[in-house]
């Protein structure tokens, strides 16, 4: 089965040229301030809006409450079926143990499965917290067991990340991290200054089993929520 | 402190393993009623249900799934949450009366189920 996205954004179609496959795990990297948590949280809202189905949008790095308004204040619409979830009554509570936060959100996405059978969407923001909050040993054979049961579940997933700012423009992002051989695709976002001044851009660096563009295109939020504008070069 | 589960009549390990294996099987399948159970006489936290959980019937239940459930239960209205003052670490759960009212219904009913199978198999 295929999930069409190119509609949810819109411009999406000027790099996603057909749909991905259900289950695909998708890294969504750029620096603080580039919109990766407006970007997923806007695709999977809008998808579940127009296409119905359940999501799940993980928030390890701030409170449900937070993330909503912050989405709210980019003119960010959320869908009724998506499901904020966030760790803070459990790591208050829980302050003394040490969460095995990979487990943890292994049983709570199992939870909103069985909640509602029709759950397409997961989001975990960010994996670079679940990274800190996690035991560093084994850890690469953790993520690859994380990363295969989101696809066993059938899972569109977004995995957020963050890295850091490019130096220029024609530099790329590292992606000899294990987690970029483990994704089947990656979202780049970033911003570039040129002449026209500083800019947003979105990339597909890589897209298993979907045709894609390769240019860095323009990225702008407006009232209407984000738009994708033509290439930068 | 004596837990609960101790109270069993004298069993051997491998009855004990199996009425072990049961309960939790029950229990984990059936959260929601043995949290909504302890929530009728006294507001809890997560931490603190899955505590008394573990305490009365040894069956230690995953905050995964606790904590999940407990939040649908107050988007349903069944449960509020609140901080308790000078504690705002702890969110204590209580049953909303409309939630009491779904809970006592749905205890009663899974009772009926427990003892109509168990009048059934017993032998």
């Amino acid at each position: 089965m295929k999930i069409v996205l190119k509609g949810v954004i819109s411009g999406l179609g000027r790099l996603l040229s057909v749909e991905i496959p259900q289950g695909s795990v998708i890294l969504v990297t750029g620096a603080e301030g580039t919109l990766k948590s407006g970007l997923v949280f806007s695709m999977i809202s809008n998808y579940l809006a127009a296409d119905g189905g359940h999501g799940l949008y993980v928030t390890l790095e701030q409170t449900k409450e937070s993330h909503f308004k912050n989405m709210i204040s980019l003119g960010l619409k959320k869908s009724d079926n998506l499901q904020i979830f966030d760790y803070r009554d459990m790591r208050r509570e829980w302050r003394d143990c040490d969460l095995d936060m990979i487990k943890l959100t292994d049983e709570v996405i199992d939870f909103y499965r069985d909640k509602h059978n029709d759950l397409t969407f997961f989001a975990l923001d960010s994996l670079n917290a679940l990274y800190s909050l996690s035991e560093e040993s084994n850890l690469r054979m953790q993520m690859y067991h994380f990363f295969s049961n989101l696809r066993e579940r059938g899972l569109t997933s977004f995995l957020i990340m963050e890295v850091p700012p490019l130096k220029n423009p024609g530099q790329f992002q590292d992606r000899n991290r294990p987690e970029h051989f483990l994704a089947d695709g990656t979202i780049e976002l970033g911003v570039i200054e040129d002449k026209g001044g500083v800019k947003r851009y979105i990339q597909i660096s890589k897209m298993r089993a979907a045709k894609h563009a390769m240019e860095k295109h323009q990225l702008m939020v407006d009232e209407n929520g984000i738009n994708i504008l033509g290439p930068i070069y | 402190m004596k837990r609960s589960f101790e109270n069993q009549p004298d069993m051997n390990e491998s009855q004990e393993d199996d009425y072990k294996r049961f309960v939790d099987r029950i229990i984990k399948n059936n959260r929601e009623i043995f949290l909504l159970t302890i929530l009728l006489d006294k507001q809890m936290c997560g931490y603190d249900l899955i505590k008394e959980i573990f305490l009365k019937f040894n069956v230690f239940l995953s905050m995964g799934n606790v904590y999940p459930t407990l939040y649908s239960l107050e988007e349903d209205e069944i449960l509020r949450a609140e901080f308790s003052r000078g504690n705002m670490r702890s969110k204590n759960y209580s049953l909303t009366p409309k939630g009491r009212e779904i809970a006592l219904k749905n205890i009663e009913e899974f009772v009926r189920a427990i003892d109509h199978i168990s009048a059934h198999i017993k032998r």
